[in-house]
């Protein structure tokens, strides 16, 4: 009896789970048989057919990848030290801190990467490193937000316990709370991960090529802006709604623990948690 | 004077600004109206309503706004639709249907959190479905509701930035105009200030409301 619930709550995960694939699918189909029909006009989706097409916005989706990967793995790394200057820093420097943080999470990500890019000498930093830094700048506060969270759900017996056995502040931190914070933000982090791809394709307003920019290249040459732009969305989706799933399923794995209070300004993680 | 470039340029920050706030306001409006139908379509929806809203959750939730805001000035356009070529409307539509979607997961998380024991009590009292809905539902999930909403409304100010990309003459549009004019460093932080001005207050009293609507539960 309980083998059946169990099957049949599995069975309806893997539906869950492909239902936007699927969705993707059926939306596709339809939009081929509207081609083959006559409806759509095939000369304007006829690129798509050559495999040179997919592999010029390959190289563009690399790039695409290396600017989020490059402002994700920074963004971690500066997360740590906001978290943990917001939590323990004496009062006046803390405000500061606290400020900064604040004031980021307060800015559009577009004026950020406009501003970098514009008043940033191109000779100090190319500007698609210009647009990584503001995308860190902004990650990373979203970030500390998060592992903050995560942070202060760990019990504070935990440290009391790890204090009196004789390990200092910074062992506490490292050997005991931040472990367990990384692994409780994780769903958190998998969603903001998606945000960072969306963000990414701000840069080519700054003059970035990165997937955005390659489409726009695309379809300038065959003529195409809506069919390339609707393609180019449904390749970011199949990114993003992958790591949705996973950002789900690690949710679900840590359903019995109690929930991480996300703080405010968060769009896509505050309802997650449903 | 510290500020001049600013108070030069004072028409077109203001022109900006409001833009920002007009398109902001129509555009959660827009987004709440698309939110609650696609959320009751996902919840008391057959399984056809509630995939096809699901789907639309999934697909606008997932891709860059920036995106769909250039498919929508394309489609819309004289020689397509022949719906619109104005970017401030193309905006607010592309930002309505973007942020319905998030409305959408916000709503219905709200309305799932309500305890399924409440609507189960309400329907033996002999309650309708829909007397239920509007009764004991909503109500309670009105409170699970703002503080997400909040975090939409004020990820919708910052996004609607990027409608900056297809021209429309909006407070970022306006405040880089005056920067590239002069290149200086003041017209850019009156950008960031102008923005702040609107997104740091509503962080302010959600974080409030928050609170105390914690506390009543």
């Amino acid at each position: 009896m309980t083998g059946l619930v169990a099957r049949s709550r599995r069975v309806r995960g893997i539906a869950g789970s492909l239902g936007g694939y699927l969705g993707l699918a059926i939306v596709l189909g339809v939009i081929l048989v509207l081609i083959v029909a006559g409806v759509l006009p095939p000369r304007r989706w006829a690129p798509f057919s050559d495999i040179r097409v997919w592999l010029f916005l390959l190289e563009g989706l690399w790039v695409t990848v290396q600017i989020g990967a490059a402002a994700l793995v920074a963004s971690l790394i500066l997360a740590v030290p906001l978290a943990l200057g917001r939590i323990a820093l004496p009062l006046p420097l803390r405000w500061f801190v606290v400020g900064w943080i604040e004031l980021v999470r307060a800015t559009p990500v577009l004026a950020l990467i406009l501003g970098i890019t514009l008043f940033m000498p191109r000779d100090w930093l190319a500007p698609m490193w210009a647009a990584t830094l503001a995308l860190t700048i902004y990650t990373s506060a979203v970030l500390a937000e998060i592992l903050r969270a995560g942070i202060l759900s760990i019990p504070k017996g935990e440290v009391d316990a790890a204090r009196s056995l004789g390990l200092t502040y910074a062992m506490t931190m490292r050997l005991v709370v931040l472990p367990q914070a990384f692994s409780r933000m994780m769903p958190a982090l998998v969603s903001q991960m998606i945000t960072l791809v969306k963000d990414t394709s701000l840069a080519s307003i700054a003059a970035v090529s990165e997937l955005a920019g390659y489409a726009r290249s695309t379809h300038s040459f065959f003529g195409n802006p809506a069919e390339t732009y609707f393609l180019v969305a449904c390749v970011y989706f199949v990114i993003n709604y992958t790591l949705s799933r996973i950002a789900r399923r690690l949710e679900l794995q840590r359903a019995k623990e109690p929930p991480v209070v996300v703080p405010v300004g968060l769009e896509d993680v505050a309802v997650s948690r449903a | 004077m510290i500020g001049q470039t600013i108070v030069d340029n004072l028409g077109l920050f203001v022109q900006g600004y409001l833009t920002t706030i007009l398109l902001s306001v129509s555009a959660l409006l827009a987004a709440l109206v698309i939110g609650s139908l696609m959320a009751s379509m996902r919840v008391w929806g057959g399984p056809l309503l509630s995939g096809i809203a699901g789907f639309y959750v999934e697909f606008f939730r997932n891709t860059p706004l920036l995106i769909q805001l250039f498919f929508f000035a394309v489609v819309l356009a004289p020689r397509n639709l022949g719906i619109t070529a104005d970017p401030v409307i193309v905006a607010l539509i592309g930002l309505s249907v973007y942020t319905g979607a998030f409305a959408t997961e916000a709503i219905r998380s709200g309305v799932l959190a309500v305890d399924p024991g409440q609507i189960e009590a309400a329907r033996s009292l002999g309650l309708g479905q829909l007397a239920t809905i509007r009764l004991i539902v909503l109500p309670q999930a009105l409170r699970t509701v703002i503080p997400p909403l909040g975090n939409v409304a004020s990820a919708l100010i910052r996004n609607s930035s990027v409608a900056y990309a297809i021209g429309a003459r909006e407070f970022l549009f306006m405040g880089l105009l005056v920067t590239s004019r002069t290149f200086s460093l003041e017209p850019y932080l009156g950008i960031l200030f102008g923005y702040w001005s609107l997104t740091i207050p509503l962080a302010i009293v959600l974080g409030r409301l928050e609170r105390r609507l914690g506390f009543a539960r």
